[in-house]
């Protein structure tokens, strides 16, 4: 082990801390900057009352086919909902398939998979054409674009400020020890090659703050919105093949599961509960 | 099997019958729990940091600090959930197991620091 380096006050006043610090209000202010620029898109009202045409589900047991109305002639800005509207219905339908009778998850299923008019069975020609109008559906892209810019953005401003102005100088030690292939990555600035790994430039603590604050913006910002931003980047790139991927996703899905049905002792359970609450 | 009104560890039903069949989630309260062990353990690696740096640990020994406050945590969650694990949660390997690896980095990032400010500077 080296010998231990002294290294200025100045530094820990000037360059960790003001770092830190910039970086935290930054995520701050980009949380409220997200929540003042969402765009809410609400879906729309001919859509969804279309796709309630399930709702009568609950209410029979068996649904002549007869009696399904499927809205083949969806009007393009719409045509990105639709889809989205049916895959969550059939999430619902197999999480839940084991609270309904055998007969009626049966009639659900068929209604969703049914080689002609089910909901979930694209034919071939209509799959390019969605994933062209995904594209070109302005409104999309210019969330996928904000979403993008409000991430990008601050970090490239700050690690050019941070390069501009803390370079060239020991910043700060890491308490653990590395090897030397680690020399180039974190001591960026620093042109001896005999200090210590330990000893990191600037750059370095930029990087760890980016990683490690993290977990304090999900403390102080709430549930959701810490700084997840490799994770939404992945997100919004698999948008575009949204409709017709997912859709027969969802129909394999649904194929597969098998019913089983979870009440066979409800009413016993009910029984004992209440005799329960009633001692 | 009783609800808990416990407002720290709400629980959810699941059917506890021998001869049950499918256990059943309610997925509000399976959420929450998994988001108060996710802050629990956040709010431990940061705090765990700090005290690892002020202590001087380097190296090897700051690591094992850091598996020892999650051991502790692990263990404390799971005696809060009255060693039921499967009134709460979904399967062991999330009150065990989960967020350990995300808390890490933080617990590094506050370690440094608190090293650098106490020790080195």
């Amino acid at each position: 082990m080296a010998e231990d380096l002294v290294l200025d006050t100045a530094i820990r006043d000037w360059v960790l801390v003001p770092l830190s610090v910039v970086m935290v209000l930054i995520g701050v202010l980009r949380y409220f900057v997200s929540k003042l620029m969402r765009s809410h898109q609400a879906p729309d009202l001919k859509v969804v009352k279309e796709g309630s045409v399930s709702s009568s589900f609950t209410h029979h047991d068996h649904i002549p086919f007869s009696k399904l109305v499927l809205p083949l002639d969806v009007d393009l800005p719409s045509l990105d909902l639709f889809p989205r509207q049916v895959i969550l219905r059939a999430r619902n339908l197999r999480a839940a398939a084991g609270f309904i009778p055998a007969k009626s998850f049966r009639s659900r299923k068929t209604y969703f998979t049914n080689e002609e008019n089910g909901l979930l069975h694209v034919p071939k020609g209509q799959a390019q054409n969605a994933q062209a109008q995904m594209f070109s559906d302005p409104n999309l892209a210019m969330d996928m674009m904000k979403k993008n810019l409000s991430m990008i953005i601050p970090q490239t401003l700050t690690f050019a400020w941070v390069n501009f102005f803390f370079s060239g100088f020991v910043a700060a030690k890491i308490p653990f020890p590395l090897t030397q292939r680690f020399r180039g990555m974190l001591q960026n600035g620093i042109d001896l090659s005999t200090v210590d790994v330990s000893y990191v430039s600037s750059r370095s603590w930029y990087f760890l703050n980016l990683f490690g604050l993290r977990g304090l913006f999900s403390l102080i910002l709430g549930e959701e919105n810490a700084m997840d931003d490799t994770q939404r980047m992945m997100q919004m790139s698999g948008f575009g093949f949204d409709p017709s991927r997912s859709l027969s996703a969802e129909k394999d899905g649904i194929d597969i599961i098998q019913h089983e049905w979870a009440l066979p002792k409800m009413e016993k359970r009910a029984e004992d509960a209440l005799k329960k609450l009633l001692k | 099997m009783a609800v808990e009104g416990d407002p720290r560890a709400s629980a959810k039903k699941s059917l506890g019958d021998a001869l049950d069949d499918l256990p059943i989630f309610n997925a509000d309260n399976l959420q929450n729990n998994i988001k108060s062990i996710y802050y629990s353990r956040t709010f431990l690696s940061i705090i765990g940091g700090v005290i690892a740096g002020i202590w001087g640990f380097t190296g090897l020994t700051g690591f094992i600090f850091y598996f020892i406050v999650m051991a502790a945590a692990s263990f404390s969650l799971a005696a809060k959930a009255k060693f039921s694990v499967h009134a709460y949660f979904d399967s062991w390997s999330r009150i065990l197991l989960d967020g350990i690896f995300g808390g890490l980095m933080s617990f590094v990032l506050f370690w440094t620091f608190a090293y650098d400010i106490v020790h080195i500077f």
